[in-house]
């Protein structure tokens, strides 16, 4: 009987458990993904060869992150879940009413939320399991790692573990139900259907003068972010933070009555269709929801910062590798005896053919001259050619070489010999041939070798924690901003139900009404993004300074795949909300 | 007289075969322009449906009623919004106002909503306000107005557009005598400075003395008409107590 009626609320009151699911299946898929990093391309390629123990390292510490992360979505879905409570209460005071113990329905919706949250687990999981190989692909390519390690796999651990970490945290929200269940009084439940009018009226004069302080705020916080930059960490820099954050709060307590102040004096738009009414509503909430606006853009400047900066750490990283090494493969060999060595020869002897296997390779010998070690000018004018005047002289500086004139250099004594070769073909099997064929030389004296695709393996790591980390707060943060915003513009409009009732019988058109719901909407998703892009903008180019410092900054790409993230995770919740609260708006 | 709402032979059932309810049954009046007519009757009777049928809410089975000439029951879900906020005004029991908004505002959202150019706005909104005696209270926030003063604000925001119809559903339902008084005679001043024709549904004898003329409904038909001509308020309030007696026998069920 009461599975049954569980069932039945369920099914009817699916489209309010609508974001509550939403969010379920994000955080599930989210928390799944980065624990089963083993099932990523670039982590099975990482934890292969030397690297190893620096993936498992990588591994323990999204390990460590995610019970934090954990903490935030278990916050976040107890939100949702006082969300749905809320939502329900004529119901609940229903069941109450007609003789229902408190245990009783304390265990219908307990029922209700293990029916709900499995099935909002086991969507989470197979959405988990395909956005993992996605994302798998994504950083496959960021990382040029090899297609042949970019398969199909599932985490059986990482699945259990995502479980088990669910399955916490909806004991915790059962426990939250049982708890507001034996807290609420009938008269409340009945009740809660009432809109309280309680309306501060605030003085437009004080709004303008808060506003503007709060911008003030905002300038200090700015000027001295960008003077005195981000790493210093001391006094001042927590005195920078405080400054910006009451700047924030200020800016969004004073915010719609500034608003409603600025199109008050200009009556062609505050007299124009829904405009008075969306304004003062947005007045009248503003004090109750100012402050989490001021959590969320604070939260939205962590998402957005942080997966610029990993992004941007990213590619200034893969730049720094390139500049450094211009060649696939850079081998110095010291021959035991005098007589000159064809290093070429030796390579093909041992199985690695420069004729076949390079698209360009380039042998020569350092020679002794009265100015020092010197290449001659026909060797520099070869490796110009193939990498360029800048990487030559860099070439030149970093090893300590002079140029001879092709004339002065005969019968120069060598003291050691060069190559180096850019590979043909599939790069990590001429690598394998070539490392094989390296190894032979040991007999004949001694060698450094050096390739890109070892340095590559080197930095991989770095990169690998960098970006994984960064996706992962920024994806965490991102998402619970947007879905405390959705479930508040929900209950928004469930209160605002017979408003738009109202505005319905004045013979408002219906898409009038759904521009207003829109507009109310749109005003606050992106109010706090608009002032966290400005937070985000002046740190970054605090950021940027930091990076410069050590490489050159791609600001572009980092600003690209921030925006993506914004766009799917944000632009989605912002549209759902949307379309919910409109039909909240009409259902009469 | 130029008639500006005219219901023939209206018909209204519920429910499906077998136990239908014929809550309004072949009921036929016009409204002249300039009129106040009232429509009075018990619980059940039927007015609420068909002050809905003549406010387009609800469709009828059968029948057709006219407003200035147009059959609203032809016309399309589309034609109707436009319809409705064009040549209609409705005064609510609980008034309707949006608590978000001041009195002007809510006086203003009326025109703002049919796109009247924003520099007519205040003057009119001002100049209404004016005739209902609002002119005081126009920056208040409905919960600081009193119960009267909020439902005179539902008045202006009716009458601001200059609907061909009033239609008012127990205005005073919600009032205290005293501010139900000011409120009718708010409501005369309206019927006679601006020809507002005005149909009220109400089930109380002394806010239907205040009516040109009232139909009494009985099960859904017209049980009986009452004209009140020259006669003064107090009289036509005795016969129309007379005609409710008559109506229902038991007063208690009435009044």
């Amino acid at each position: 009987m009461f599975s049954k009626l569980a069932a039945k609320n369920v099914g009817r009151s699916v489209k309010d458990y609508g974001v509550w699911f939403l969010t379920i299946v994000f955080a599930v898929c989210l928390f799944y993904v980065f624990n089963a990093l083993e099932t990523q391309a670039v982590f099975q390629y990482l934890g292969s060869g030397p690297t190893a123990p620096t993936a498992q390292a990588i591994r323990e510490l999204v390990g460590m992150l995610s019970v934090f992360v954990w903490v935030v979505l278990a916050f976040l879905i107890l939100y949702a879940s006082g969300f749905l409570i809320r939502r329900r209460k004529k119901e609940l005071g229903t069941y109450l009413l007609l003789g229902m113990g408190r245990g009783q329905v304390a265990r219908l919706l307990l029922l209700e939320t293990a029916g709900m949250g499995l099935l909002a687990l086991l969507v989470g999981l197979g959405l988990g399991v395909l956005a993992a190989w996605g994302l798998s692909a994504f950083t496959a390519g960021l990382f040029a790692v090899p297609m042949t390690m970019f398969t199909f796999s599932v985490s059986l651990p990482s699945l259990g573990k995502t479980a088990l970490a669910f399955a916490a945290i909806f004991l915790l929200v059962m426990a939250y139900h049982a708890f507001a269940v034996s807290r609420c009084r009938l008269i409340d439940l009945m009740q809660a259907q009432r809109v309280n009018q309680e309306l501060k009226s605030q003085s437009l004069g004080l709004s303008v003068a808060l506003f503007l302080a709060g911008a003030a705020l905002l300038a200090i916080a700015y000027a001295m972010l960008l003077t005195r930059g981000i790493l210093r960490v001391d006094a001042l820099f927590w005195v920078m933070i405080g400054l910006g954050s009451l700047g924030t709060l200020l800016f969004f307590r004073s915010l719609s009555g500034f608003l409603l102040r600025v199109c008050r004096s200009r009556k062609k738009l505050y007299y124009k269709n829904l405009n008075m009414f969306v304004l003062r509503q947005f007045n009248a909430r503003i004090n109750t929801t100012y402050r989490s606006m001021t959590v969320i853009c604070l939260m939205l400047l962590l998402a957005v910062g942080i997966t610029a900066s990993a992004v941007g750490l990213n590619n200034t990283v893969e730049q720094m590798a390139a500049e450094e090494l211009p060649q696939d493969a850079n081998l110095v060999f010291y021959p035991d005896g005098e007589e000159p060595a064809d290093l070429p020869a030796l390579l093909a002897e041992g199985g690695f053919d420069p004729e076949t296997e390079c698209s360009f390779s380039l042998a020569f010998p350092v020679l002794r001259s009265d100015a020092g070690q010197a290449i001659t000018q026909s060797v520099y004018d070869a490796f110009a050619g193939r990498w360029g005047q800048e990487a030559a002289d860099s070439f030149l500086t970093r090893e300590g070489l002079n140029v001879l004139a092709d004339g002065e250099a005969q019968g120069a004594y060598v003291n050691y010999w060069y190559f180096l070769a850019d590979y043909a073909g599939d790069k990590n099997a001429a690598e394998t041939r070539f490392q094989e064929a390296v190894s032979t030389l040991g007999e004949l004296g001694s060698y450094s070798c050096t390739t890109r695709l070892e340095t590559w393996m080197e930095l991989l790591g770095t990169k690998v924690l960098v970006v994984f980390m960064g996706l992962y707060l920024g994806v965490v943060f991102l998402l619970a901003s947007a879905a405390v915003l959705a479930l508040q513009q929900l209950t928004q409009a469930a209160d605002n139900a017979p408003r738009y009732r109202i505005l319905a019988q004045l013979g408002a058109p219906e898409n009038m009404r759904a521009r207003s719901v829109d507009i109310q909407v749109f005003l606050s998703f992106f109010l706090p993004l608009a002032l966290a892009l400005v937070h985000t903008a002046v740190g970054m180019t605090a950021v940027n300074q930091v990076i410069a410092e050590v490489g050159r900054v791609d600001a572009a790409a980092s600003s690209a795949v921030a925006a993506l993230l914004l766009l799917v995770v944000y632009g989605g919740y912002f549209l759902a909300t949307c379309r919910a609260s409109r039909r909240l708006a009409r259902g009469g | 007289m130029e008639t500006i709402l005219a219901v023939e032979h209206l018909r209204r059932d519920y429910g499906r075969r077998g136990s239908v309810t014929r809550a309004v049954d072949d009921v036929s009046f016009t409204v002249a322009k300039g009129e106040f007519v009232g429509v009075m009757g018990a619980s059940g009777s039927g007015k609420s449906t068909l002050l809905n049928c003549v406010a387009t809410i609800d469709t009828p089975t059968a029948g057709h009623i006219r407003v200035e000439g147009r059959d609203v029951t032809a016309m399309k879900a589309r034609e109707l919004t436009r319809f409705r906020r064009e040549r209609l005004g409705f005064v609510f029991q609980d008034c309707n106002l949006l608590d978000t908004l001041t009195a002007f505002e809510n006086i203003a959202l009326a025109l703002t909503i049919r796109k009247t150019p924003p520099g007519e706005i205040e003057g009119r909104v001002r100049e209404t306000a004016e005739l209902l005696g609002l002119a005081d209270c126009l920056n208040q926030y409905p919960y600081q107005l009193s119960g009267g003063q909020r439902q005179r604000t539902a008045a202006a925001r009716a009458i601001i557009t200059d609907p061909a119809l009033v239609l008012a559903d127990e205005p005073t339902g919600a009032l205290d005598s005293k501010s139900a008084k000011l409120l009718l005679d708010r409501f005369e001043v309206l019927n006679r400075q601006r020809a507002a024709t005005i149909l009220m549904v109400t089930h109380d004898a002394f806010t239907a003395s205040y009516c040109h003329r009232i139909l009494f409904l009985q099960d859904g038909a017209i049980f009986s008409q009452l004209e009140r001509g020259s006669r003064s308020r107090r009289d036509f309030f005795r016969e129309i107590i007379g005609v409710v007696t008559a109506l229902g026998g038991d007063q208690s069920d009435v009044l």
